[in-house]
């Protein structure tokens, strides 16, 4: 539905926030005096007045309904608020018996276990020391390029010794001759 | 405890009483601000089952929380305030949903109003209820800290005090609220003034 376009005079300015908490009786007794006097001489005012007494109380009326369904809100309010009551200790019940006799039961297995798992292992029990996806330290990993180098120390330590073996045998071929 | 001294009890004494672990005096709070909290929860939803869900929402809120209650303000403005969250929220959940539904109500025609004295005639009703729809399609189309300011002082007649202190506002900002949405809404009624 389209909104008629047609406006209605406004209150003054200076008074019209004024006039609204006059019509709700809100405002000091100096407001209150101010906002008299000046409705006395102001016939926008006192329209504007006169509009907010005719329709906000209009507004504000509510719908009138049944006794009966006031009494079925408060006996459903009620019944809500003792679930909710009622999960509260639920919860809280849960745990207070537990507490009495929770640790010692809890001991007393944890000691049964501990007693089996040694009979059946006869005390050989074997701890795994590198886990699953444990990472190895960086210096026990070989990259290629250190690989090379240790075959090239190689490769010299080898002429090394065939120089070395060359020498010895130059030495008995000399002596002999 | 007697039902009858419960109902005599000041909400600051069944507070206690209920921090205290009697938890059964809370009725008479309930008692008490039911139709109050409904009242605006239905001024914010206009359906009757999300007003009655939405305010016992606020009341189990309010008994879940009640150790937490201070006693810096008073209860009703405490519990207004949980009343007003919970509004808030349903509206910014649901806002479209509240506004096609003032839709068609509006494109329906006249529906079923209820008048105080009964005396009036047809027409002056289907006026009044048309009245009513324009106001409510206004008051929804309204920014929400407008539309609490106004519910709370003109249909649940909060001080603006007490709206300031439900709000977390200044009293000057409630004020302009007010303001601002009576303005809006006596525009709106142009027709009927």
């Amino acid at each position: 539905m389209k909104l008629p376009e047609n406006t209605l005079p406004t209150a003054c300015t200076d008074f019209e926030e004024d006039l609204v908490l006059h019509y709700y009786g809100d405002g000091s007794e100096a407001e209150r005096n101010r906002v008299e006097a000046h409705l006395e001489k102001c016939a926008p005012c006192r329209a504007f007045l006169e509009d907010l007494r005719r329709l906000l109380p209009q507004m504000a009326k509510p719908n009138e309904l049944p006794q009966s369904f006031w009494d079925n809100y408060y006996r459903e309010t009620l019944a809500k608020l003792a679930a909710a009551e009622e999960r509260k200790f639920r919860w809280r019940n849960l745990f207070v018996p537990m507490r009495a006799w929770m640790l010692p039961a809890f001991g007393t297995a944890a000691v049964a276990v501990l007693a089996v798992a040694l009979v059946f292992t006869k005390g050989h029990w074997h701890f795994s020391l590198k886990q699953p996806g444990e990472s190895i330290p960086q210096e026990i990993l070989v990259d290629t390029n250190q690989l090379e180098f240790f075959k090239s120390m190689d490769m010299l330590e080898a002429l090394s010794k065939l120089e070395t073996l060359d020498g010895t045998k130059l030495e008995t071929v000399n002596s002999r001759g | 405890m007697d039902p009858t001294a419960q109902q005599d009890l000041r909400d600051e004494e069944v507070v206690a009483l209920c921090q205290q672990g009697q938890s059964e005096v809370f009725e008479v709070l309930v008692r008490k601000y039911m139709e109050k909290a409904f009242r605006i929860a239905f001024d914010f939803t206009h359906d009757t089952e999300e007003a009655k869900d939405l305010s016992q929402e606020a009341f189990l809120r309010a008994f879940s929380r009640i150790k937490q209650f201070d006693g810096r303000s008073s209860f009703y403005t405490w519990f207004y305030r949980l009343v007003v969250n919970l509004c808030l929220d349903y509206t910014r959940r649901k806002g479209r949903v509240i506004w096609e539904r003032l839709e068609k109500q509006t494109e329906g025609g006249a529906e079923p109003v209820e008048v105080a004295d009964g005396s009036s005639l047809p027409d002056e009703e289907a006026m009044a209820g048309e009245a009513k729809r324009r106001a409510d399609k206004t008051l929804e189309a309204m920014p929400n800290k407008q539309r609490t300011a106004f519910l709370l002082r003109n249909h649940q007649g909060l001080s603006i005090p007490d709206i300031a202190k439900v709000m977390k506002t200044t009293e000057g900002t409630v004020r302009v609220y007010l303001h601002r949405a009576v303005a809006a809404l006596r525009q709106s009624l142009v027709e009927f003034v």
